[in-house]
Order: structure tokens, then C-alpha cells, then sequence
């Protein structure tokens, strides 16, 4: 818990959680509806 | 057992039986009663006279249904169809619907907010803390029963406006909901006998087991409120979107597809919410106007509270309202796609803007109201500095919201500005934009929350300083990704753009639950700077929560206007047309002058009410303490 505690891990583990969890909710919903959330760069 | 049962306890599970019983005495008398041949249906009568049963489909469920039921009068405009007084009877029936609806929702509102608080009151272990809460609950029910007879009155003035000015309209209707209208009178009597025995017996039933039976009564007063609710939303559902009946209108026999409408859930949810939201900003205002009325410290830290736990709860409400709204509009559209056009991008899409804008103000005031509130506490001086960031952010959260997508204009501004749409600002009046818009000032209310919740508190957790990090980077990665959709919207197609509302939405949602439930934890144990001062709150708070209010109650007008409006020239859409001389939409000028005046209506009784519920509270034996600077006044011992 420490070294969570150096703010230069705490926020390089904070970006890779929040960057993935929204990467994540953003794909699954668009998903779930039957989009694809990567249209633009499928192209 | 029954032995060890006090006088006190019998008679009041007696009560709470008696209300269970009012609260299933409808259902009962639905049910239908072939041994007596009361409820035969009228397609069995005919089978046996051998007569040719008719037979019709529904016009939304698609089923095949004997008709039961007359066709939808072809009316004319008329004294017959139309009786009317000098004055435009839409009008006059506009007023009384709204006014019986502004009450209508706050007695049911304000009841599920007394079940919370009274709940809150039983559960926590601070004695002193659960006797306030107990009072506040007390204090919330006191208003809205003076209020109850009012929305009685008014619903009885609806009745007989409907019956003189649109008699063959409100046959009909009441024709086809005949099956229920006997359950609607009767869940109002159950819920009249409740809330009195409710607010009557808050002194007999003030502690212990009682206190739970008291606190059940609640619960069951609030079932038969939504129920009544739900029974009321079928009607407008019905004149939206019709079921049950044939394309001619004739009744086909089953009553919950008249109910089950295609809008009837999602207006029921809104109508939940907007209800709770409008009850909280209601109350706050009470709260408001009682705080810059006080003469003693004491009483301003009471009503500061109040205020503060009226505007929270509303607030609860107001954020998950817009989603709710989102959910109507995409049914509108589900159901007919030229109706939803109508609402948000023909006749009535301008006021659409006027109702963004009013939802800007709420949220706006909401936040102002917040940041004062942080004043009230040490140690909250450290967001401060860290306010103006999220002014900006609202404010252009504010501006994309309300930014219209083209403007009705003269033939040489249209020139100046080169086309309908402006050449920069055009690009902001798309819904891509303004779903951005709003989810960024929904997050700052909930950022705005966080930071008043942590206000005076510095977090003892090993893990604090990853927490706090932890909590900075979630916050700005969801703006990112809520901008982020909102600019990647514009460049997909439509089909596809249309979805992107959701993880947007998504996102904003994940902030409310994960950063409060975070903070939660963080502050469990956490080091207190100081105690809230209640009372120790600027004036201009107070105006915040009254605008706040207004706002409410103005917004609601507006939209029940506009869900009524998009019916045009037809009393039930598609099955029965209006033939009065008033089916026309009024011009947007008309339709705010009229939702003003009934706002001032509205907002001038209730001070009356307010009034009336103070003339009691002069009757109340306070006991005399010298008031303590900055604490909660102790309430009395006894209503």
C-alpha cells in the first residue's frame, strides 16, 4: 500500500484502471446494443 | 402472546391491518364475480342470446378482443360536445390540471421523503440525531397534509371542469376506464384514512415496536400513493399512445392493455422522479423562506438543515431524471417516430431549448447552493480556490446545452449569418453536443457532492493519499471520455451515433456510485476540522434553494405541456379528434405566460399553506432553552 501511496504509481495505476474501465464500459454498451464502438477506425 | 401485547400494540396492528386491508379492498373488488353474474363479460351475453359477436383488434397490441365498448364520439363543435363559458375552455381546464398536479405531486412526494428520513431516524444510534430526524419527518408530513385537502379540492374542481367543458371527451375516457375507476376513488379513501392515522398517531407510536408499526404505515401509505399515481399516468399514457380499444375506439374487454400502454412505464419512472425532485425543492424553499424568517440562531440552524436534507434528497432525484426522460423520448419515438419529431425537432422543439435551459438553472443552482454550503464548515476553505474551474466547466457544459440547432429568422439575418444553422455555434445544437453537455454538468453536481461530503473531514485511511489520486485521475478521465463521445459522434453515422448516449451516460453514473461509495469509505473515521455550523449559511443560499423551486415548478409545467401538446388536434391520439375550437398549438409566448401565472398561482397558495402549517406550529410546546450558536436545535417532546 506504500508504494500506491508515491503519487507517480498512484496515478500511473489510477490512469491504467479509469482508462480502462471507460474503455471498457464504452465498448460493452455500444456492444450491447448491437453498435460497434470502433466504427470510425475500422474504416 | 397476546398477553404481553400493550392496549397501544393491538390497536395498532390492528391499524396497520386495517390499511393493508384498504390497501388490497380494490383488488378484491376487481376481481370479477361470475357466481353473482355481476362481471359477465358482454361478448358471454351475447354468445348466449346467439347473437354475432363482434370482434375488433387492438389497435397497439395487435390482438383480436370482443368489442365491449361504444366507438370514440365523433364530436362537433358545439354546445353539446363543446358547453363553454366566455373564455377559452382549454384554458380553464390547463389551470385546473396543472394546479392539481403541482399538489398531486407533492403529497405523494413528500410522504416517501417522511418514510426515508423516519427510517433514517429509527436505524442510527446517535439519540439526539434520531430525535431530529424524527422531528424533520414530523415537520415534512405537517405540510403536506394541509396540502392534501387542497389537491382534493382541486381534483374535484378537474372532475367538474372536464364534465362542463368536455363532457363527451371525459365519457369517453371514463367509459373506457370504467373497470378501474371504482379502484382509483377507493386507493383514495385507503390513502386518506393512512396518512391520517399516519400523522395522528406520530406521538402514540413514537418508540419501540410501535415505532416500526409507525414506520410500516409509511411504507404502505407510499405503495398506495404510487399505485394512484400509476392509475392517473394510465389515463394521459392512454391518450398518447391507446391500447386496448380498436381503431374506432371501442373498448375490447381487457383493461390492462388500456393501462399498459406503449409510454405508461417510462411516464410512470419520470413521473416518480420528477415528483421527488419537485417535493424536495418544495420543501427546501419552505426550509428557505423559514430560515430568512428566523429571529434566533437556533431556529436558522434547523431550518438550514431542513433545507439542506430537502435539497439533497431532491437533488438524489433530479440527476437520474434526465436519463429517465431520455428513456420517455426514445419510447415516443419507438411508438411513433412523427411524434417525436414533432417534440424535439418541429412544432415544439424551441421549447425543448427553454426546458434545457431551465435544467441548466437547476443544476447551476444546485452547485451555487453547495459551494455556499461548504462556508458552513471548517476546512472546506481548500476547495475553494478549485470552484472557479468548475464554474467554467459548467458554464460550458451550460452553453452547448442550450445552444438551438437553427433559429426562426428574418430573410437578412439568415443572410448575415450565412444559412439556418450559425457556422460555429450551429455545430453545438446537435444532440451529440448538448448529451455532452449535460454529462458534464451532471458529473460536477456529483464533484460539487463529493467535495461538500468531504468538506470538513481529512480521510485517517492508510491509503488516503492513493484515494485522493485515485478519486482526481476517475473525475477528469470521465470528462475526457464524456467529451471524447460527444466529439466522436460527429463523425459516424447516425445509426450508430445514437447509441453513444449510453456509455455517456454510463460514465456520469459511474462517478455518482463508485466516487461516492470511494469517499465513503475514505471518510470512515475520518478527522472532523470542526462541526457543521449550521446556520452559519449566506442568505444568497437560501435565494439558490427558492430559485431552485421556481425552477422546479416552472420546468414541470412546461413539460406537461409539451407531453400534452403532442397530441395536437387529437383528444386521444389517432382514435378520438378534437372538434373544439381550440385545437391549435398556442404560440411559445402564450404557452410561458400561461405556465408563469400558474407557477405564481401555484407558489401563492402554497405560501398560504406554508402559513397555515405555521399558525400550528405557534401551538407547539417548545421547550424553553437558550439557543446554542451553531447547533441543532433539540425539537419538543411531543406534536
Amino acid at each position: 500500500m506504500s508504494a500506491l501511496n508515491n503519487p507517480v504509481i498512484a496515478v500511473i495505476v489510477s490512469l491504467i484502471i479509469a482508462v480502462g474501465y471507460f474503455t471498457l464500459v464504452d465498448h460493452y454498451l455500444m456492444d450491447m446494443q448491437g453498435l460497434d464502438y470502433w466504427y470510425l477506425f475500422r474504416q | 402472546m397476546m398477553g404481553l401485547l400493550t392496549g397501544k400494540r393491538v390497536f395498532s396492528i390492528m391499524a396497520l391491518c386495517m390499511m393493508v386491508g384498504l390497501l388490497l379492498l380494490p383488488i378484491v373488488v376487481a376481481l370479477p364475480s361470475p357466481a353473482i353474474g355481476e362481471e359477465a363479460p358482454a361478448g358471454d351475453a351475447a354468445k348466449k342470446d346467439g347473437d354475432k359477436v363482434e370482434k375488433g383488434r387492438d389497435v397497439y397490441y395487435k390482438t383480436e378482443g370482443i368489442v365491449v365498448g361504444a366507438p370514440a364520439p365523433k364530436t362537433v363543435d358545439g354546445p353539446r360536445d363543446y358547453p363553454r363559458y366566455n373564455f377559452e375552455s382549454r384554458v380553464l381546464l390547463w389551470f385546473a390540471n396543472q394546479q392539481h398536479l403541482y399538489y398531486g405531486s407533492f403529497v405523494l412526494a413528500v410522504p416517501i421523503f417522511c418514510m426515508i428520513i423516519e427510517f433514517m431516524g429509527v436505524v442510527t444510534k446517535d439519540k439526539a440525531l434520531a430525535k431530529r430526524y424524527d422531528q424533520l419527518a414530523y415537520d415534512f408530513i405537517k405540510i403536506s397534509l394541509t396540502a392534501y385537502s387542497l389537491t382534493a379540492i382541486l381534483g374535484g374542481i378537474l372532475i367538474f371542469t372536464f364534465l362542463t367543458l368536455y363532457p363527451a371527451f371525459f365519457s369517453y375516457l371514463s367509459g373506457i376506464f370504467r373497470p378501474v375507476m371504482h379502484i382509483y376513488a377507493l386507493m383514495f379513501v385507503a390513502e386518506s384514512g393512512t396518512l391520517y392515522i399516519y400523522y395522528y398517531g406520530w406521538d402514540k407510536m413514537k418508540e419501540g415496536f410501535l415505532k416500526w408499526i409507525h414506520l410500516s404505515m409509511s411504507v404502505i401509505l407510499n405503495i398506495i400513493g404510487t399505485l394512484l399515481m400509476f392509475l392517473a399516468n394510465s389515463w394521459i399514457g392512454f391518450m398518447m399512445s391507446p391500447a386496448g380499444v380498436d381503431e374506432q375506439g371501442r373498448y375490447l374487454g381487457n383493461i390492462w392493455h388500456v393501462i399498459h400502454t406503449a409510454l405508461w412505464n417510462p411516464l410512470n419512472l419520470h413521473r416518480i422522479l420528477g415528483n421527488m425532485a419537485f417535493g424536495g425543492g418544495v420543501v427546501a424553499a419552505y426550509a428557505a423562506y423559514k430560515f430568512l424568517a428566523a429571529k434566533t440562531e437556533e431556529d436558522r440552524a434547523h431550518y438550514d438543515w431542513m433545507g439542506y436534507i430537502a435539497m439533497a434528497l431532491g437533488v438524489a432525484f433530479l440527476i437520474p431524471l434526465p436519463f429517465a426522460g431520455y428513456w420517455l423520448m426514445r419510447e415516443v419515438y419507438a411508438y411513433r417516430q412523427q411524434m417525436g419529431i414533432t417534440l424535439m425537432g418541429g412544432l415544439l422543439a424551441w421549447l425543448f431549448i427553454i426546458q434545457a435551459t431551465m435544467i441548466g438553472i437547476l443544476f447551476l443552482s444546485t452547485n451555487y447552493y453547495l459551494w455556499q454550503a461548504m462556508g458552513r464548515m471548517r476546512g472546506a476553505e481548500k476547495y475553494q480556490r478549485y470552484i472557479k474551474y468548475l464554474v467554467f466547466l459548467l458554464a460550458c457544459g451550460y452553453m452547448v446545452f442550450i445552444t438551438p440547432h437553427t433559429m426562426v429568422m428574418s430573410p437578412a439575418e439568415l443572410k448575415a449569418m450565412g444559412g439556418q444553422q450559425h457556422p460555429v455555434l450551429g455545430n453545438y445544437g446537435v444532440m451529440s453536443a448538448k448529451n455532452g453537455g449535460i454529462n458534464v454538468i451532471i458529473t460536477t453536481t456529483v464533484l460539487s457532492f463529493v467535495w461538500y461530503m468531504r468538506g470538513n473531514k481529512v480521510s485517517t485511511v492508510s491509503w488516503a493519499k492513493f484515494g485522493n489520486i485515485f478519486m482526481g485521475v476517475f473525475f477528469a478521465c470521465a470528462y475526457i471520455n464524456i467529451i471524447w463521445l460527444a466529439i466522436y459522434g460527429y463523425y459516424i453515422p447516425a445509426n450508430v451515433r445514437v447509441g453513444l448516449s449510453v456509455p455517456q451516460v454510463a460514465t456520469t453514473l459511474s462517478c455518482l456510485f463508485f466516487m461516492f461509495a470511494l469517499n465513503s469509505f475514505m471518510m470512515k473515521g475520518a478527522k472532523q476540522m470542526g462541526p457543521i455550523e449550521w446556520g452559519k449559511i449566506s442568505a444568497r443560499s437560501q435565494y439558490a434553494l427558492i430559485m431552485l423551486a421556481t425552477a422546479f415548478t416552472w420546468m414541470m409545467g412546461l413539460m406537461g405541456y409539451i407531453r400534452s401538446s403532442v397530441r395536437l388536434f387529437w383528444h386521444v391520439n389517432e382514435i378520438m379528434r378534437d372538434n373544439s375550437p381550440w385545437a391549435y398549438t398556442h404560440t411559445v409566448g402564450f404557452a410561458a405566460n400561461m405556465i408563469s401565472f400558474n407557477v405564481l398561482f401555484f407558489w401563492i397558495t402554497i405560501l398560504f399553506v406554508f402559513w397555515l402549517g405555521s399558525l400550528t406550529a405557534k401551538k407547539v410546546p417548545v421547550e424553553a432553552k437558550a439557543g446554542i450558536p451553531g447547533s441543532v436545535p433539540q425539537p419538543a417532546a411531543s406534536h
